[in-house]
């Protein structure tokens, strides 16, 4: 470019030296208004361009400056796509990976009554038939009432198969108005079996009680968010895009084993609805790692089904509720005596029939003069008086130590929300009454699984194994590490005064001995202990009104300890015994988890403890003999 | 230029000792024959083309590697929904599959077997043949009840027979009242004030019941 304009030059300044003076003289003339005609044109455009780059300015700023947000919105409206990636609920499982509560990806379907009204009937025909609704409900639902109303939900957490193969109906027959929507599904496959455990989430995805809401940040998971560009439905390649993937819940491994859980369950329901009781509970220990099996609470509900739960029903009342564990303790009372060497199985005691304690008269169950039993009798024949004599050896501190050790009055802390921690009177607080009724289970309360993993002592060699419900571990949301993983161990008693204990025990299932005869189970040595407390209730708030909770206790085989089974049933109608009761509700349940866990009978022989001494113990014997020749 | 060239040759003349005078007219700046720039233009043509091709080429692969980007997001788009179908199928048949594992179904159906659950266990030991526990068999009396018992009416839903006293001030009737009948089906009774009671019922049931054909 430079070479040019270097020939140039010389060229053109004599030219601009030309216009310069010819501007000064030729002012008006023909050529100097030529000239002036483009300075006002070149003006003029100036100006026109000036006006149009304001005009754009203006524009501009208004896009940028003012409408900037709405315009951004109308964009994103048009191209842009805006997904919540929910994340997955973890399921909960039992312990053999069966899941008792999974989430799967369920449709609602919504309707536009506005726009269904032409062929409302035609429509609702083919959604009853479907789905299985009321056709009458739907045809009001479809039909409008006015314009205001333009979105009714038709069907809610239906499969998604399900859903897609009815709009495909839909469509083919032509029938607008109807559409799905995204409606994340809980689902409890098994129905109400350990639903007072695991309890349910409601709409929304709102976690209501149960181990889903004492879980629910491990089994929630984070949601997730997707935005991304759309052409013509399908996403474009290099548009804006941004995702943020969602973390899945965590599964919750229990320890509950689904069919022994559904088997407790309905034999308990039958036995309370048999004995026309109020509640009942049952619960199913591995007596070696206190893992429970089955937690069974009667009345229960279907979570499937959440619009018909009850109120007061959806949590756990073994767990909640604390009642007074009656006859079925003096085993602990029994065990703490041997352990501290107080008493041995064969320990003679002259039982009257009646025992005054301060103001109060203590009785036995079954009426008798003096009787004499050994301690291993006062078990087998459940005697109050009997337990009351001999935990007069323990000062009040004693007994409330081994009962504290046992695990009594304190929560079982096994992730239960609701959980009571019962309550165990200190012994400061303890006349000799006291002594004596808590002896025999009395003035004291419990909730099913302390009583349950108390006894369960017993059956692990006199050292307590704290219960677990969850496998491995995991965090509550109130920040407590449980499960089998927090397992401890502690011995209570030692371990050749357990097994005296459950030969004492053994007594109570063995006919024409004990208190129980149908909880025992043939060829298999059972160690039980029968229960009915008095229940502190009614107008008067005494013992008299309360009703009653018959229970049952043990475990088997006898010797060599597999499975702990405790089972109450509260407030049955008169007539009601732990033994009569529970008992059959005890070993229906036992044998379940015997046969399906495989446990053997031990074949050793049976307890041949004494349980009457003296003069009684002779008529025993010979009445024996006598029902013998018969 | 001419004057610089006059300048240098003045330069040169006085530097220079006259006897390189010759070398240094040869070493003169001429200028380059157009021969040789026309061979350089030759040259430029197949550069262009080049260049030329380079740019069509990128922009038919651009355009191709975009349409290929759409064909692909199209595809992942008909894959994605395939996805979810089968997704949704999955998890339909293993709802499927849990209810037929449910134990209450399965419980159901060993009932229509007519199984009954074991009251004792009992064991074959393979290693000696040996029988171990109580083989007993299992009677019909030791099924357990897998169905909940019908529930039963809460209080407010049984039908209750109120008995109605006759007022003996109004003293139409005076009889004693009939045992067993309730307020609600009994329009004739002593006192005025159940009547309108009885009138009134009536007149609520009949509008339930145009609502019911509606």
């Amino acid at each position: 470019m430079t070479p040019p304009r270097r020939r140039n030059q010389p060229a053109r300044k004599p030219a601009g030296r030309n216009r310069a003076t010819n501007r000064g003289k030729n002012r008006g003339k023909n050529r100097g208004s030529l000239r002036g005609s483009t300075h006002v044109r070149l003006r003029a455009a100036l100006l026109v361009i000036v006006m149009l780059l304001s005009l754009f300015g203006a524009r501009l700023f208004q896009l940028q400056g003012v409408d900037s947000k709405a315009y951004a919105a109308r964009a994103a409206e048009s191209g842009l796509v805006s997904l919540d990636l929910p994340a997955k609920r973890g399921r909960i499982l039992d312990r053999n990976g069966v899941p008792l509560a999974e989430s799967v990806a369920g449709t609602m379907i919504v309707a536009d009554p506005t726009r269904t009204t032409p062929h409302a009937e035609a429509i609702a025909k083919i959604l009853a038939e479907r789905l299985h609704l009321d056709y009458f409900d739907l045809l009001s639902k479809l039909t409008k009432k006015n314009d205001a109303v333009r979105f009714v939900y038709v069907a809610r957490r239906i499969p998604s198969t399900l859903a897609s193969s009815v709009m495909d109906e839909l469509k083919k027959h032509e029938y607008a108005g109807v559409d799905t929507r995204a409606d994340p599904l809980r689902t409890y496959p098994a129905g109400d079996v350990a639903a007072n455990l695991i309890g349910l989430v409601g709409d929304g995805g709102v976690a209501l009680a149960g181990l889903e809401k004492n879980f629910d940040k491990q089994l929630a998971g984070k949601d997730g968010k997707e935005t991304y560009e759309v052409g013509g439905g399908n996403r474009i390649p290099l548009g804006d895009n941004s995702e943020v993937k969602p973390v899945d819940g965590k599964d919750l491994h229990l320890t509950i084993d689904r069919d022994v859980q559904w088997y407790s369950q309905r034999v308990l329901q039958q036995a309370v609805q048999t004995a026309k009781a109020e509640s009942g509970a049952a619960v199913v220990l591995d007596s070696r790692t206190g893992e429970v099996l089955a937690l069974a609470d009667y009345p229960t509900y279907d979570p499937n089904k959440p619009a018909k739960v009850k109120d007061g029903l959806l949590t756990s009342k073994g767990m909640g509720d604390v009642y007074e564990p009656g006859s079925v303790e003096k085993v602990l009372t029994a065990s703490s005596l041997i352990d501290a060497g107080k008493v041995t199985p064969t320990t003679k005691i002259r039982v009257p029939g009646d025992l005054p304690v301060l103001d109060r008269h203590i009785g036995d169950w079954f009426e008798h003069g003096l009787i004499r039993l050994t301690m291993a009798g006062v078990i087998a024949r459940s005697s109050n008086i009997g337990t009351a004599l001999a935990a007069t050896q323990f000062t009040p501190p004693q007994l409330h130590d081994y009962l504290a050790k046992f695990g009594l009055g304190q929560r079982t802390d096994v992730g239960v929300r609701d959980e009571t921690r019962g309550l165990l009177p200190a012994s400061s607080d303890w006349s000799t009454l006291t002594r004596a009724q808590v002896a025999f289970g009395q003035g004291l309360s419990v909730n099913v699984l302390q009583m349950a993993t108390a006894v369960n002592t017993l059956a692990n060699g006199g050292e307590r194994v704290t219960p677990s419900l969850i496998e491995g571990q995991a965090t509550t949301d109130q920040g407590q590490a449980v499960g089998t993983a927090t397992t401890t161990r502690k011995r209570v008693v030692s371990a050749s005064a357990a097994s005296q204990t459950a030969q004492m025990m053994e007594l109570v299932t063995t006919p024409d001995v004990g208190t129980a005869p149908g909880a025992g189970i043939e060829g298999y040595r059972v160690a039980g202990k029968t229960g009915t407390a008095q229940e502190v209730g009614g107008k008067c708030n005494c013992y008299a009104d309360g009703g009653t909770a018959v229970s049952f206790v043990g475990f088997a085989p006898a010797d060599k300890p597999r499975f702990t089974v405790y089972v109450v049933v509260k407030h049955p109608s008169a007539g009601a015994s732990g033994g009569g009761t529970a008992g059959p509700v005890f070993r229906k349940i036992l044998s379940y988890v015997l046969q399906k866990y495989a446990v053997a009978p031990t074949g050793t022989p049976p307890s041949t403890l004494p349980t009457m001494w003296g003069k009684d113990a002779v008529r025993a014997a010979r009445e024996a003999a006598k029902k013998g020749t018969e | 230029m001419s004057s610089l060239i006059n300048s240098a040759r003045d330069g040169v003349r006085t530097r220079v000792p006259r006897f390189a005078e010759a070398a240094v007219e040869r070493a003169r700046l001429t200028v380059v024959p157009p021969r040789r720039l026309g061979r350089t233009q030759a040259a430029r043509t197949p550069f262009a083309v080049l260049v030329l091709l380079m740019l069509a080429g990128g922009v038919v692969g651009l355009l191709m590697f975009n349409t290929n980007m759409q064909q692909a997001s199209f595809k992942a788009t008909a894959l994605q929904d395939q996805v979810n179908v089968l997704t949704a199928k999955e998890q339909s048949l293993t709802m499927e599959l849990d209810q037929l594992r449910d134990p209450q179904s399965l419980a159901v159906a060993a009932k229509h077997l007519g199984m009954v659950a074991p009251s004792e266990p009992a064991f074959v030991r393979l290693s000696d043949g040996r029988v171990l526990g109580k083989p007993t068999p299992a009677t019909p009396d030791e099924a357990v009840k897998i169905n909940p018992m019908p529930s039963q009416l809460p209080d407010s839903l049984k039908q209750k027979t109120i008995f109605v006293k006759p007022n003996p001030k109004a003293g139409i009737t005076g009889g004693s009242p009939v045992p067993g009948t309730s307020s609600a089906d009994t329009p004739v009774t002593s006192t005025t004030g159940t009547r309108a009671n009885g009138k009134k019922k009536a007149t609520s049931s009949t509008t339930a019941d145009s609502g019911a054909t509606r």
